[in-house]
């Protein structure tokens, strides 16, 4: 496209006065003040939007769905979107640095941001972002390296960050800074191991074998950029993309939450005294605490919700929407279990849980028991089935959950057997399971409504919403009997 | 009960996926538009017409371009040739000759593929177009059927059922028009409006009868879904 044709968005110069009058009073047109950061908001994998519309055909539902990936983060700072994706791959190291792994980061402008961002080459100022994030990753060594070595001087892991700007208001360095680390902290790569003869197989495991490792990252370099204006050194931090087109000149300063700089970009534009440079970089290290701990933050909610996750993959719960059908019996199961998720009302009619009773028979053979309990379970799913025709508030993850007496009544009338069953089928997951099992039994995750309810015991919709506490207890005691 | 084909997320043969469309979800794009099957995610925006048209296009009609970014890689042949479709589809159902000698923009960006992609790209890029403002003569829904080794048509595959199935087809219909006018009047050749297919992909082996089959699954599935979608459309005003 001719580029003329693209740059239809230009400010006036009755705009532009008025930006840089307003700044005279310490007033920006967004109503923030010159030191003030805009809201950050950072979601991970790939969060489906609000539903709009009511189940009239009950082939189209209407419940939240959140299915989390891992390595993807969605940031949004004010108006600028920017998605990041991580992932990884196996290649021959550079001769230089046989032991090391490497990073590349690649960023798009993508023309959906800004009329004028064009397709093909990128730009002076895409090129420009691209080196500022990489600097601060790399050169300030917070990804280590070393740990994605797999066999020296043959094969090493290559992380690839992609960096997708979706919508630029302004200050794209940042929040495409803030959506590499959100995504790289939520990455997981395979584990693999030596294997063959003299160890020079590399043997990778899938994630339904072996948990997948998050990468090592020493500390998070934050990017704060500044801008400042031509007349009597005004300064503003987080400029949007109006100011961006009045300011004279910007500074783009990459430091921690400890205090150490990792990089500074101040490329050309209007000359700002010494003491100005050093008040940037105070103000630069204040953000940078904030904006870590609110990633931190956000990483802490999603790794929670990722262990839930984790723990109903390695149970052979039962959404009570769904059916499970018969290849979901043993482990193989993991991606019918995140199928799960998926669901609508006409599901109901299927509730199929005798594949579900019959692979914990397998796994523990505790043949009869759970058969009896299949058939309790099915004459209760049969039995309820008809309390959900048209009602999708069993998913909504804003109703309220079932009372707990309800679920320990239930627990109990079913007997032994079926917690039996599922301690032995706990057993017979990875120990890594069991420890974020252990780990996460003190959360009590509201959002577990939108995740499909765990437990034999629970065939019923309207028992979607459980404890962990409910759902783990009993195990953990079952555990220790099996064991021992 | 038994159903023909047992699917692994427990989907009758004939349902398809949670759907979920939102739109103006972007600030700077002139309409914007998202829209998720199940995992399969994608958002589209649309740049409202701009002066001029490219080179080899017809000054007299409105140029539609269509940008087509994947989720990590390079863009190589299969997105070119989903942008080239995307684009004919789109000129299918735009007034092209309103806007004469501009270019509008579609540029598509694959937030995750789980199936089922072409469809939803150009169902996002149809509520996108919606959302700016672009004069249209109708909607387009699009649908993925496939069909499996016993012959049995399956609707919205995910992207392992895809890999599995013998073959499968991409299908576009006309929304249905709510019209003023008597009833037969928008029929065509006595056929109403929406029997009509604006695009059809197929890959894979399938014989005459089990298209035509898919075709007949596929507008009933799409009848349902254009009245979701305009009431969807209809209510965020």
């Amino acid at each position: 496209m001719d580029s003329r044709l693209a740059n239809t968005w230009r400010l006036t110069v009755n705009e532009k006065k008025f930006i840089e009058t307003a700044l005279a009073s310490d007033l920006r047109i967004d109503g923030r003040k010159p030191l003030e950061y805009r809201k950050l908001t950072i979601n991970f994998g790939r969060q489906v939007s609000v539903p709009i519309f009511r189940p009239f055909f009950f082939f189209f539902s209407c419940w939240v769905l959140s299915v989390m990936e891992d390595g993807s983060a969605d940031v949004q700072l004010g108006h600028t979107h920017v998605m990041g994706f991580v992932s990884s791959q196996l290649v021959q190291p550079y001769r230089e640095r046989p032991n090391e792994g490497t990073m590349s980061i690649f960023t798009e402008f993508s023309p959906m941001a800004d009329p004028s961002f064009e397709l093909g080459r990128p730009g002076e100022s895409a090129i420009e972002l691209g080196r500022i994030i990489d600097r601060g990753l790399r050169e300030s060594r917070a990804v280590d390296m070393e740990s994605l070595c797999v066999l020296a001087g043959k094969l090493v892991w290559a992380i690839r960050i992609d960096l997708h700007i979706l919508d630029n208001g302004g200050n794209l360095v940042d929040a495409a800074n803030v959506a590499a680390l959100a995504a790289l902290l939520t990455f997981r790569r395979p584990e693999c191991s030596l294997g063959g003869e003299n160890g020079q197989e590399v043997v990778v495991h899938p994630p339904e074998a072996k948990d997948p490792l998050p990468l090592i990252v020493h500390h998070l370099p934050i990017a704060v950029t500044f801008g400042f204006f031509s007349t009597e050194y005004t300064m503003v931090v987080d400029p949007t993309h109006s100011e961006e087109a009045v300011m004279g000149g910007r500074m783009t300063v990459t430091v921690n939450a400890s205090g150490d700089i990792c990089a500074i970009q101040k490329a050309g534009g209007v000359g700002v005294p010494q003491s100005e440079i050093m008040r940037c970089l105070r103000l630069a290290s204040d953000k940078a605490e904030s904006i870590t701990k609110n990633i931190k933050d956000a990483v802490e909610a999603f790794n929670t919700e990722r262990m839930l996750r984790k723990i109903k993959r390695h149970s052979t719960a039962v959404a009570a929407n769904v059916s499970i059908e018969n290849d979901v019996k043993g482990q193989k199961d993991k991606l019918a279990g995140q199928r799960v998720n998926e669901s609508s009302m006409s599901q109901m009619e299927r509730l199929k849980l005798k594949p579900d009773e019959s692979s914990i028979s397998q796994n523990d053979g505790l043949g009869s028991e759970t058969r009896s309990s299949d058939q309790i379970s099915s004459q209760r799913a049969e039995g309820n089935a008809p309390l959900f025709l048209g009602g999708p508030s069993s998913w909504d993850p804003h109703t309220h959950g079932v009372d707990p007496d309800f679920l320990k009544a239930s627990l109990a009338a079913q007997g032994k057997s079926n917690p039996k069953a599922e301690q032995s089928s706990e057993d017979s997951d990875d120990d890594v399971a069991m420890q974020e099992k252990d780990a996460s039994e003190d959360v009590k995750p509201p959002s577990l409504a939108t995740d499909s309810s765990e437990t034999v015991e629970e065939q019923k919709t309207s028992i979607v919403k459980k404890t962990l506490k409910d759902a783990v207890k009993p195990k953990n005691r079952r555990r220790k009997k099996t064991r021992s | 009960m038994m159903m023909e084909t047992d699917r692994k997320d427990g989907r009758t043969p004939n349902q398809p996926r949670m759907l979920s469309c939102s739109r103006n979800i972007l600030h700077r794009a002139h309409g914007s538009a998202s829209w998720s099957r199940g995992e399969t995610k994608v958002l589209a925006a649309v740049y409202g017409p701009k002066a001029g048209t490219k080179k080899n296009e017809d000054p007299e009609k409105a140029c539609i371009e269509v940008i087509w970014k994947p989720k990590t890689g390079q863009i190589g042949k299969a997105e070119k040739e989903c942008e080239m479709i995307m684009k004919k589809t789109i000129q299918s159902i735009c007034l092209l000759t309103v806007n004469p000698n501009t270019t509008t923009s579609v540029v598509v960006q694959v937030v995750n593929d789980d199936g089922a992609l072409l469809p939803c790209a150009i169902n996002a890029a149809c509520a996108a177009l919606v959302d700016a403002g672009i004069p249209m003569k109708h909607l387009a829904v699009a649908i993925c059927c496939c069909v499996a080794e016993e012959g049995s048509v399956v609707l919205d595959p995910t992207k392992l059922e895809e890999q599995q199935m013998r073959g499968f087809a991409y299908l576009v219909f006309p929304n249905s028009a709510l019209s003023a006018l008597p009833k037969g009047s928008s029929l065509v050749d006595g056929e109403p409006l929406e029997h009509g297919i604006i695009t059809s992909v197929t890959h894979g082996v399938m014989s005459v009868d089990e298209y035509l089959r898919c075709v007949g699954r596929g507008r009933a599935a799409c009848a349902k879904l254009s009245d979701v979608l305009r009431r969807s459309l209809q209510k965020s005003e």
